[in-house]
C-alpha cells in the first residue's frame, strides 16, 4: 500500500508528541534541574553549575552502592544465562500445546507483578519460611539461617524476575538455528555437552546477548525486590535516588544520581547492542 | 536429542528450575488460607477470613479501583495511537525508517525509576500538579511501546495483498484499513491491550513517584503495607490477582499467542 508522506506524518505525530513530551522533554529537563544548584526541590540559582556531579563522584557512600547494584547484576546475570539455557532449549523442542503451558509458566513472574512475587520469597525465605523448615526437616541446618536483608535474598528475588527475559532472548535466537546441525553434531558422536558448547552456544550469541543487555538494564534499576527483601540490607542505586528525593530532599543530588544511572544503562544497552550486531543479532526488548 | 527421552539429569534440572519459578506463586496462593496471622505453608489450619478481611479494607479496594481505571484510561487511549503509527511504520515507505521505530520504543530502554523522576521533575515546574492526570499520562508513556510492538507484529502477520485487491477494486485506504486491515488485526489488537493493561496494573516504578496520600495506586499501597505487616491478607489479595492475570495470559495466548504479543 502507498502511504503519502502527508499521511505518515499525521500518523506518527501523536506518537511522537507523547514521547517528546513524557520521555525527552522530561529527560531534558531532568540533566538540566541537575546542573543547578537547589534547595527542597526548588532552584536557588540560575547558574549552570556541576557541584551535584562532584558531590556525587566524592560521595564514597554512593560510589559503592553504584558498585553494589554491579555486583548484584553481575551475579542475577549469571544465574539467569545458568537457568534460561536449559529452559529455552527445552520450550524450543516442544510443540503446540504444551510450548504454550510451559512459555506461560516460565514469563509468569514477568506477567505477576513485581510487588507479589517479592512478597513470595518473602514468605519462603523469612526466619519461619519453608526454606529454613524444610532444611531443618531434613536435618540440614539445626537452626534458622537468615536469608532476608542480605545479597542473596536480592540475587534470587531478581534471578526470578530476569529469568523470563533470558528465556525469550535466547529462544529467538534458538529457533532459528537449524535442528539438523545439532542432530549432526549427535550423530557424529558429541556428546550434549559438547554439543551445546559447539553448535548451540555459538549459534544461539545473539540471544544470549541481548538477554544479557536486558537482564542488566532491569537489575540496574530495580527497586522494588531490594526494597522488599532486604531493607535494611545492602542498598541498591534505586534505593539510593528515592531517599535523595523522598527522604533528604536533596533533589539536586537525587537527579544527578538519576543522570548518572541512566547514562550508565544506556552505555551498557550501546554496548551489548554494539556487540550484538556484530554477531548478526537482534535485541527484543522489554521492561519491567 | 536423538535418543528422544532427556536424560535423568537433565529432567531433574528442569523440575528444580520449574519448582524455582513457580515457588514463590505456589506459596503464596497457598498460605492465603491460613488462619493465623502469620502466613503458613502449609498451612495448619484452613480458612477464608483474610480474603474477606483484604476485601473489606477500604484502602485496598479504592486503590484496586484507581489501578484498574488508570490501566483502562491508558490502555484505550494508546490502541488508535498505537495503531496508526504501527501502521505507517509497516505500510509507509519513508527515510529514517529505523531511527522513527527505536524512538518509539525508547520508553522501554530509559530506566524506569528515571522516567518516573523526571516526569515528576518537570511536571511540577510547569505547573502539572494534579496526581489523577499526571498518572495517566505517564502511564500512557510507558505502555505505548508495548502497543505498537504488538500492532507490528499483528500487521507483519498478516497478508497485505488482501490490502492491495481492495484498493485494486476501488476502496480508499480508510475504508480499506477499516473494512480489510483492522479485522484482521483486531486480536493482535486486543492482545497487545491486555498486555499493556497487565504493564501498567502493575507498574511501581514510574507510580511511586506520582502516586500521593490521596491518590495511590494497589501495587504502591501494597508495597508500603509489606513494609510493616507480614499478616496473610496480602497473599490472598496477591492470589486473586494472580487468578486474574492467569486468565488474562490465557487470553492473550487464545487471541493472538503470547510470544507475538510480547514481542521476543
Amino acid at each position: 500500500m502507498n502511504i503519502s508522506r502527508r499521511a505518515i506524518f499525521w500518523l506518527l505525530l501523536p506518537a511522537f508528541l507523547i514521547i517528546t513530551m513524557g520521555l525527552v522533554g522530561p529527560l531534558l529537563w531532568l540533566f538540566y534541574f541537575s546542573l543547578l544548584a537547589s534547595d527542597a526541590g526548588i532552584p536557588t540559582s540560575e547558574m549552570l553549575t556541576s557541584a551535584n556531579y562532584a558531590r556525587l563522584f566524592s560521595d564514597f557512600h554512593a560510589l559503592a552502592v553504584y558498585g553494589n547494584t554491579f555486583k548484584v547484576s553481575i551475579y542475577v546475570t549469571f544465574f539467569a544465562i545458568a537457568f534460561g539455557y536449559p529452559l529455552a532449549t527445552w520450550i524450543a523442542k516442544l510443540k503446540g500445546r504444551k510450548s504454550a503451558i510451559l512459555t506461560l509458566v516460565v514469563i509468569s513472574p514477568l506477567l505477576v507483578s513485581i510487588v507479589i512475587t517479592s512478597y513470595g520469597w518473602l514468605v519462603v525465605l523469612g526466619t519461619n519460611g519453608i526454606l529454613n523448615k524444610s532444611l531443618m526437616t531434613l536435618g540440614l541446618i539445626n537452626q534458622p539461617i537468615k536469608w532476608l536483608y542480605s545479597t542473596l535474598a536480592i540475587v534470587i528475588g531478581l534471578t526470578h524476575i530476569v529469568l523470563p527475559f533470558m528465556v525469550l532472548s535466547l529462544l529467538s535466537a534458538l529457533e532459528k538455528i537449524d535442528r539438523n546441525v545439532i542432530e549432526a553434531a549427535a550423530v557424529l558422536g558429541a556428546k550434549p555437552l559438547k554439543q551445546f558448547y559447539h553448535v548451540t552456544l555459538p549459534l544461539s550469541l545473539p540471544g544470549l546477548i541481548s538477554g544479557i543487555a536486558l537482564s542488566f538494564t532491569i537489575c540496574m534499576s530495580a527497586y522494588v525486590t531490594p526494597a522488599v527483601l532486604g531493607p535494611s540490607g545492602p542498598q541498591f542505586i534505586t534505593t539510593l535516588i528515592f531517599n535523595q528525593f523522598v527522604t533528604f530532599f536533596d533533589w539536586g543530588m537525587g537527579s544527578s544520581m538519576a543522570i548518572a544511572l541512566f547514562l550508565l544503562g544506556m552505555g551498557l544497552v550501546f554496548l551489548f547492542l554494539k556487540a550484538a550486531y556484530r554477531y548478526g543479532g537482534i535485541a527484543a526488548g522489554g521492561q519491567v | 536429542m536423538i535418543r528422544g527421552r532427556a536424560e535423568p539429569l537433565l529432567l531433574f534440572v528442569r523440575v528444580v528450575l520449574v519448582m524455582f519459578i513457580l515457588m514463590p506463586l505456589a506459596v503464596i496462593m497457598l498460605s492465603s488460607l491460613t488462619e493465623g496471622s502469620i502466613p503458613e505453608f502449609p498451612p495448619s489450619s484452613w480458612s477464608l477470613k483474610w480474603y474477606s478481611h483484604v476485601l473489606s479494607q477500604p484502602i485496598f479496594i479504592t486503590s484496586a479501583w484507581y489501578s484498574l481505571l488508570l490501566a483502562l484510561l491508558a490502555t484505550t487511549i494508546n490502541a488508535p495511537i498505537a495503531i496508526m503509527s504501527a501502521f505507517a511504520i509497516t505500510r509507509g515507505r519513508f527515510r529514517g525508517h529505523e531511527a522513527v521505530q527505536t524512538f518509539l520504543m525508547s520508553p522501554l530502554i530509559v530506566p524506569a525509576v528515571v522516567t518516573g523522576i523526571a516526569i515528576l521533575l518537570s511536571f511540577t515546574q510547569f505547573g502539572w500538579r494534579n496526581a489523577m492526570s499526571r498518572l495517566v499520562f505517564a502511564h500512557i508513556v510507558i505502555t505505548l511501546p508495548y502497543l505498537i510492538r504488538t500492532v507490528i507484529a499483528a500487521l507483519t502477520r498478516i497478508d497485505s495483498s488482501t490490502e492491495e485487491a481492495a484498493m485494486t477494486l476501488g476502496a480508499t485506504p480508510i475504508k480499506t484499513f477499516l473494512l480489510i486491515t483492522l479485522p484482521q488485526i483486531m486480536p493482535g489488537i486486543i492482545a497487545g491491550g491486555l498486555f499493556a493493561f497487565i504493564i501498567s496494573f502493575d507498574n511501581v516504578s514510574v507510580s511511586l513517584f506520582l502516586s500521593n496520600a490521596k491518590f495511590s495506586t494497589l501495587p504502591i499501597v501494597v508495597l508500603g503495607y509489606v513494609e510493616f505487616n507480614m499478616d496473610p491478607s496480602i497473599a490472598a489479595l496477591s492470589t486473586l490477582l494472580i487468578i486474574l492475570t492467569t486468565l488474562m495470559a490465557l487470553l492473550i495466548e487464545h487471541l493472538a499467542g503470547l510470544r507475538n504479543t510480547l514481542g521476543s
